[in-house]
């Protein structure tokens, strides 16, 4: 179950019904539910990335994260994203979806799955759509860290 | 003028807040802004600005009843 505060978006690609991805999410990520949506019969690779938290960065210990999102945009620019990435790779399948609130170490915070005829544009369109998410949306992660320490992102080094 | 902020400008003002003062672009709300709080500037100089789903450029004409939102640099993923 994919739930959110935010409305959800159609994910039809090619006549394939997926249902509907939220994709600004507040509950935990559904990797397997993700993954299990993204299989097509003209489809012979199938790329999963999914973005965790780390329990460490810059040498201070992480307890936890906490995203945010100006939710309107960030999900017009995602479904923008993924259907530019559909057009120029010729994918048979785009899926994102990122997490807001407070995630722990090991959660998924963003999930970017592909699916096209062949593994090189499923790879190369996956990186695309997750630097570009990574990079224009507008998401924001803030660190809090064991020692009572917080700082947020900027993203310098990925 | 509502103004919307998010992330680190939080740092250096409330959430959400009306702005009384008169900013026709976003180079003059920069400059309302900095009145507020002058130690916001550098990360003000790296924001975006948005009218509901669009981004809008710095000749925008902004409209005494605009919700503003200011966009820090994203670090998603």
């Amino acid at each position: 179950m994919i739930r959110s505060s935010s409305s959800p978006l159609p994910a039809e690609v090619n006549g394939f019904l997926l249902g509907t991805i939220q994709v600004i999410s507040a509950e935990p990520l559904d990797v397997v539910n993700l993954l299990s949506r993204a299989h097509h019969p003209s489809a012979g690779g199938v790329v999963l990335f999914s973005g965790e938290v780390r329990d460490s960065n810059k040498g201070r210990e992480v307890a936890y994260l906490e995203y945010e999102s100006y939710i309107p945009l960030a999900e017009k620019m995602i479904h923008d994203i993924l259907a530019e990435a559909r057009e120029k790779w010729g994918l048979k399948v785009a899926i994102a979806q990122h997490r807001i609130g407070r995630l722990s170490t090991g959660e998924s915070a963003v999930v970017v799955i592909t699916a096209a005829a062949h593994r090189r544009e499923a790879y190369e369109a996956n990186q695309h759509i997750i630097h570009r998410i990574k990079h224009e949306v507008p998401i924001w992660k803030c660190e809090y860290f064991s020692d009572g320490g917080h700082e947020w992102g900027n993203n310098c080094n990925c | 003028m509502k103004i919307h902020v998010y992330a680190r400008l939080k740092d250096f003002f409330s959430p959400e807040f009306e702005l009384n003062a008169v900013a026709h672009n976003t180079d003059e709300l920069k400059l309302r802004l900095l009145e507020i709080n002058e130690e916001a500037k550098s990360i003000l100089d790296s924001c975006r600005f948005a009218i509901e789903e669009g981004f809008i450029d710095h000749d925008h004409k902004l409209k005494e009843n605009d919700t503003v939102i200011i966009i820090p640099p994203s670090s998603g993923g």
